[in-house]
């Protein structure tokens, strides 16, 4: 009853994309080879990993706009930590990563202990995380990472690109937490009912703290995999990904009033979007064009399953 | 004689499941038409269909002032002047009482914006005239008691010179001096010949009000009779299709020794200075009026508001109670007042509310066991008597007495030591009740401590062994069963300042 619920719209985005991608193919030839589709699921990567996260903290009725700019933040840190500071690459990696984790608690702890609404206490901390990255790097960027740091970002592991391997692993994770978990049961009720789940016993703050910090880890996660990737560190790194994961992560279904999500519906709108952006580029059609067309796609999928909703529910 | 409202055959369906079959009913003016039946039997479907919630079946037909309708829309029931009071309050609790009054119809200056001083003084008129002088018109709904909430509804419903209102248990969250102030208004209504459908589970309250009472059972229509014609035994037999044994069942008591002492308990100036025991297999009754600080003492017993002087002491042991969690681990469960805001997440299951509090119970420690999580819910249902599909029904889909029940389910499934229960049988019906009575009863004598808070007079005495009563803030006489009488309770609830010491 209720899964039937709540796959209605995931089936809808299915549908949807399984439309997009034949369309698309038709278009060009080149679209449909395993080469391009490998080569987008590398791009999609690193805005998977924020949105997954971010999938959790809308459910909980919040949301996270610092995300980018944690991750322009750890990635000018990673080359401070390396190259201004001497440190081995693995302890920088691993200091970015608790660094972007920090970031990601203070929000949390911003918007718990000092009760600022999510939407106003990460729109600070998007502005001071760049300021701080950018007050740093002093528009300098850093290069000249070792051959095996490139692993991560342009590397193979049995044909799948490596963060593809991440993205999956992180997204079955956070499935099997969200879905099947006694801590993932206490993120819906706290999304739908903040009160009554404290008043059950319930550790609201804690959960949101957790998430929060997670949002924190992936934005750090994506930063060093993008650092790999394109193998230069720049301050301005990760502008307005946070727009795009919440727009997958709304396109996925999950209600921005919390309550109601799954990461399933994230990660068909992830792919979705990025066939979109994609498949659009390869037919010939500017990127404003693309923009244009997602948001339609998005007004056009949240009235559909908001039409099947509307029966039956109240 | 004319009518101002008259529904035919009207039915309506959710999913495969008729939940009214056939109804007919009508409205005059200037009567109070009082509409009866138990938990889930339709009466708050009906209303809906009435005032443009749900639209009805094909088949029926509904009239309004001689227009006739097959569905009526919000809009078309403004139109025709009928304003409702709904069970579950459905104000913005940002917004302050004026403008919840008159939302979607403020009042307007020349120029066209919102005429705020006009509507603050028509407000503060509205509150008067509910005899609700006290109520500040530009406080915070979401600041305000459950009470003062619903006069606040019913204000909002007059505000819209209503020809036919609709009160759906309008007295079910009100002290018995509240519920007086209540029926003047009514009865006041009435000489203005305005038609009242009353929803109600009070039996006093309907025979000292309606001119005519209507009962569903399971959806039909049982009979229409002017209340001359009925009595409390017919009309409880018509509702329930069975007589009722007993009204207040209390096992002999079987009181062992003190679980829980409180001394000197204060939060803020809202609770002062509290000491009382509860005892093995004991119930003790708070009663006192709205806003005397009974539920604020259950909160900070329950660690939603921590204490900020006196100790509790738990089987000898002082403990500090600081969050919701540890009391729960500490074996006490309270079962809140507002159900919709603090007890029920309404958008989810029965299954998913009923094992929230006792999450420990349908996990292997990190995995949901869904399969338990169902079997924990079937239990409540069975042995509470919820009326519904299933255990993955949305709790906001059943009726309210049997959301009441959710909850109750939800807070047995954790196995207190100490319930407190805050009203624990708001909204529920008279069968209904004796049963949740006799199962207080039960987990009295099994050794369950019990602390029921209730604003229903016959209730507490009926159902307490002692009874503390509280006034301003702080206790001002514990009385036991064989003192207490309406009297001496009476007495020591509106009486301000003295202690009062009766029991031995
Ligand atoms: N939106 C809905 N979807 C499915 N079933 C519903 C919905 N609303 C009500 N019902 C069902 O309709 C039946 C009648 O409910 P209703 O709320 O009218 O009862 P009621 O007479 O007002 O009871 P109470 O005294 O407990 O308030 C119940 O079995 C309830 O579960
Ligand atoms: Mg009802």
């Amino acid at each position: 009853m209720t899964w039937r619920k709540l796959l209605r719209h995931e089936t809808i985005l299915a549908l949807l994309s399984v439309l997009a991608l034949i369309v698309l193919a038709s278009q060009s030839d080149k679209f449909f080879t395993v080469d391009n589709l490998l080569n987008q699921g590398r791009l999609m990567t690193e805005v998977g990993l924020i949105a997954i996260i971010m999938t959790f903290v809308i459910i909980t009725g919040g949301i996270d706009l610092s995300v980018g700019s944690i991750l322009g933040l750890v990635a000018i840190l990673l080359g401070v930590f390396w190259k201004n500071l001497g440190l081995p690459l693995p302890i920088a990696i691993g200091l970015g990563l608790l660094v972007g984790t920090l970031a990601g608690l203070i929000n949390g702890i911003i918007i718990t202990r000092f009760r600022v609404p999510p939407l106003i206490a990460t729109l600070g901390t998007l502005a001071l995380y760049r300021g701080i990255a950018e007050g740093i790097s002093e528009a300098r960027s850093v290069r000249g990472y070792p051959d095996w740091f490139f692993v991560l970002g342009q590397g193979q592991f049995l044909g799948v690109p490596v963060q593809l391997w991440i993205l999956g692993a992180v997204t079955l994770v956070a499935a099997i937490i969200l879905g099947m978990t006694v801590w993932g049961r206490g993120v819906y009720a706290v999304g739908h009912n903040e009160t009554a789940a404290r008043y059950s016993g319930l550790q609201v703050d804690r959960i949101k703290l957790a998430i929060y910090s997670a949002s924190g880890f992936a934005a750090a996660l994506a930063a060093v995999i993008f650092v790999s990737r394109v193998s230069t560190t720049r301050s301005d790194m990760g502008t307005g990904i946070e727009l795009d994961a919440i727009t997958a992560v709304v396109l996925g279904g999950t209600s921005i009033f919390g309550g109601r999500g799954t990461i399933i519906g994230t990660v068909l709108g992830l792919i979705l979007i990025q066939a979109l952006k994609n498949g659009l580029s390869l037919a010939g059609i500017k990127s404003d064009g693309t923009i244009v067309l997602i948001g339609a796609v998005l007004i056009l999928t949240i009235l559909l399953s908001n039409l099947f909703h509307r029966n039956g529910n109240r | 004689m004319t009518v101002l409202l008259e529904l035919r055959g009207v039915s309506k369906t959710f999913a495969g499941n008729r939940v009214l079959k056939d109804v007919d009913f009508d409205v005059r003016p200037g009567e109070v038409h009082a509409l009866m039946g138990e938990n889930g039997a339709g009466k708050s479907t009906l209303i809906k269909i009435i005032s443009g919630v749900h639209a009805p079946d094909d088949g029926g037909i509904i009239r309004v002032a001689g227009t006739e309708y097959k569905a009526m829309t919000s809009r078309t029931a403004a139109r025709g002047g009928i304003a409702t009071v709904y069970q579950e309050l459905l104000l913005f609790p940002e917004l302050s009482v004026a403008e919840n009054i008159f939302l979607g119809h403020a009042p307007r200056t020349p120029l066209g914006s919102l005429d705020w001083s006009l509507m603050r003084r028509r407000g503060r008129q509205l509150l008067d005239s509910l005899d609700s002088h006290d109520l500040d018109v530009d406080a915070k709904v979401g600041t305000l008691s459950v009470a003062n909430r619903q006069r606040v509804e019913i204000a909002k419903a007059l505000s819209q010179n209503a020809r036919v209102l609709i009160m759906d248990e309008p007295t079910a969250a009100l002290a018995d001096a509240d519920v007086r102030r209540l029926m003047v208004v009514v009865k006041r209504l009435r000489e203005r010949g305005v038609g009242i459908i009353y929803v109600s589970h009070k039996l006093p309250e309907v025979f000292e009000l309606a001119d005519r009472v209507t009962v569903l059972r399971d959806g039909a229509l049982i009979g229409t009779n002017p209340i001359a014609e009925v009595t409390e035994q017919s009309l409880v037999a018509m509702m329930v299709g069975r007589d009722i044994a007993q009204l207040f069942p209390k096992p002999v008591p079987n009181i062992g020794e003190v679980v829980l002492r409180v001394k000197g308990l204060s939060f803020g100036d809202r609770v002062r200075n509290i000491s009382f025991e509860l005892r093995r297999g004991e119930i003790l009754g708070i009663a006192g009026l709205v806003g005397s600080g009974r539920t604020e003492l259950a909160l900070t017993v329950f660690g939603i508001t921590p204490a900020t002087a006196g100790t509790i002491e738990l089987d000898g042991r002082t403990i500090s109670i600081t969050s919701p969690r540890q009391a729960r681990d500490l074996g006490i469960a309270y079962v809140p007042e507002d159900r919709g805001l603090q007890g029920l997440v309404r958008p989810m299951s029965i299954a998913q509310n009923v094992s929230m509090a006792a999450l420990h119970r349908v996990t292997n420690g990190l995995f949901m066991r869904f399969a338990a999580e169902i079997s924990l819910a079937a239990e409540a249902i069975a042995r509470l008597g919820i009326r519904t599909r299933g255990p993955e029904q949305i709790v906001g889909q059943l009726s309210g007495g049997n959301q009441q029940k959710v909850v109750l389910g939800k807070w047995l499934a954790t196995n207190p030591r100490i319930l407190i229960m805050d009203e624990p049988t708001r909204g529920i019906d008279v069968g209904a009740k004796s049963e949740i009575h006799a199962l207080m009863g039960k987990l009295a004598q099994e050794g369950m401590a019990i602390v029921m808070i209730s604003s229903e007079l016959p209730e507490v005495l009926g159902m307490a062994d002692r009874v503390l009563v509280m006034n301003g803030g702080t206790s001002v006489a514990t009385i036991d069963r064989a003192n207490a009488s309406p009297e001496t309770v009476g007495a020591a609830m509106t009486l301000a300042g003295q202690s009062v010491e009766m029991a031995q």
